[in-house]
């Protein structure tokens, strides 16, 4: 039993890094410092919170990885941030840096937007949510270099926002929005999603750490927009398939994926027979291991070869 | 001003029709207390009828708004107006106008008919007492051309009521 629950600390620990502290280890007692995406509760948006964790973790960790994108509708259209159903209309989504407030991306844009030509037309007028004294708009365009130094206020909680926030955006939408705004066409999968600067090294730090449990057997599903592909770790405790069962696919393979073959060849074909037919061996994995890159092939080769 | 603060009769746009779809079907679930839509077939106005909140100056009174949507809501805020007659208070005139920023400068798009209609039911349920602006009989007669209430420029100083 106690030994269970260290594996589930550990696995927990493995999963978030510096965010966990273990206060105790059996009965296991944990500090998890999170960051919810709760968009349903207006007064409770993406507040971060400290999570403390008493035994029963797995279940938790198992909750948190499949939360890890919004939930909620997008506050301008009112329609899912990040629907269940993929195939219904799927915009990417954004947050404002400055409040973590989330939008789709054609609907924050759109705002924008809006506001732009609401100012351009009449800059007098403070209908617009957009009124900054000059000096500071100045100031933008000083700092960042930008040619818009326009401000905007979240539509949700009116906190100021930049140009820059959401510049990333801008010309991504731009050339998608007539299309987006038709008939609302399928966007497929995470790739599509847009992300701040700051964001993006979130990301890279979130994707580093989940490569960092993946090689300790951890918890975590890995996610589907990986570049990273942390699958290919995984590959090492399995023991290589024997060479009887590999001729077959070898050739197989072969036939249908010449740039392994080219790749691998260059090593000798014994390595070949062992890399493709783990290929094979891996079932699911598979696409992933042709579509990685030749270092972990080359990985993989040498492992294998002493099989022969 | 600008003609495109003039009450849009544009046909709404796509994003509008489908964000107050959205709107209604939300209103349908969970409708803001006080508050009765009343069914009609045109998703462009709509009219809600608003009941005084119990224990305020307006209990046990019923009012009729009518909302309008522009062709770019929610982008544009829709024109909301009492009909006459319009409840008796310090920001509402004579000719159903009402004076509240979020109908115009602070209009957010993140706002709904149910948020909208929730405002309104605060301003009238904080006021101390029931009667017109001061310079209703002036602001009415400037509006008898059947002015929107988006073309005034509104003066927002009271935050009390």
């Amino acid at each position: 039993m106690a030994e269970e629950v260290a594996i589930e600390v550990e696995a927990v620990q493995a999963v978030y890094g510096e965010d966990c502290l273990v206060l105790d280890q059996f009965p296991p007692h944990l500090h998890v410092h999170i960051k919810p995406r709760t968009a349903d509760v207006s007064s409770q948006q993406f507040v971060e919170a400290v999570l403390g964790i008493q035994a029963g973790s797995k279940e938790a960790v198992e909750r948190l990885s499949t939360m890890n994108h919004p939930d909620g509708n997008c506050p301008l259209c009112l329609y899912p941030l990040f629907p269940e159903h993929k195939q219904n209309n799927i915009l990417p989504f954004m947050k404002l840096m400055s409040c973590f407030h989330c939008f789709h991306s054609e609907c924050i844009i759109r705002w924008w937007n809006w506001l732009q030509t609401q100012q351009e037309m009449d800059p007098d007028n403070s209908s617009s949510a957009i009124v900054q004294p000059s000096n500071e708009i100045e100031q933008q365009q000083g700092m960042h270099g930008m040619t818009e130094g326009s401000t905007g206020n979240c539509p949700v909680c009116r906190k100021v926002f930049h140009a820059k926030d959401i510049e990333h955006v801008l010309s991504l939408v731009g050339s998608h929005s007539l299309n987006l705004s038709s008939n609302g066409t399928e966007i497929t999968d995470d790739e599509k999603l847009l992300h701040s600067d700051s964001e993006v090294t979130r990301r890279l730090k979130f994707e580093a750490m989940l490569k960092l449990q993946e090689e300790n057997n951890g918890l975590i599903e890995p996610k589907k927009n990986g570049v990273i592909v942390p699958g290919m770790f995984l590959q090492r405790p399995i023991t290589p398939p024997s060479a009887l069962s590999a001729k077959g696919p070898t050739s197989e393979q072969q036939q249908r994926d010449p740039i392994i073959f080219s790749e691998t060849s260059s090593s000798g074909s014994s390595s070949r027979a062992s890399s493709t037919s783990e290929q094979r061996n891996l079932g699911m994995r598979r696409h992933r291991v042709r579509n990685s890159r030749k270092p972990v092939k080359q990985w993989v080769k040498k492992d294998n070869t002493p099989t022969n | 001003m600008t003609s495109s603060s003039a009450p849009s009769r544009k046909v709404l746009s796509k994003i509008a029709c489908n964000r107050l779809q959205k709107e209604l079907v939300e209103w349908q679930v969970n409708p803001p207390a006080g508050f009765k839509h009343k069914v009609t077939d045109n998703l462009q106005r709509w009219v809600i009828e608003v009941n005084g909140a119990p224990g305020t100056l307006y209990a046990n009174e019923s009012y009729q708004l009518q909302v309008d949507f522009p062709e770019n809501y929610p982008m544009e805020a829709p024109q909301v107006v009492f009909v006459p007659p319009a409840p008796l208070h310090p920001h509402i005139y004579s000719n159903g106008h009402i004076c509240l920023d979020i109908l115009y400068d602070s209009w957010s798009p993140a706002m709904t008919v149910s948020s909208i209609c929730i405002s309104i039911l605060s301003m009238l349920s904080s006021s101390t007492v029931k009667q017109r602006p001061a310079d209703n009989d002036r602001y009415v007669k400037n509006c008898r051309n059947g002015r929107s209430p988006k073309e005034t420029r509104w003066w927002f100083h009271d935050d009390k009521v």
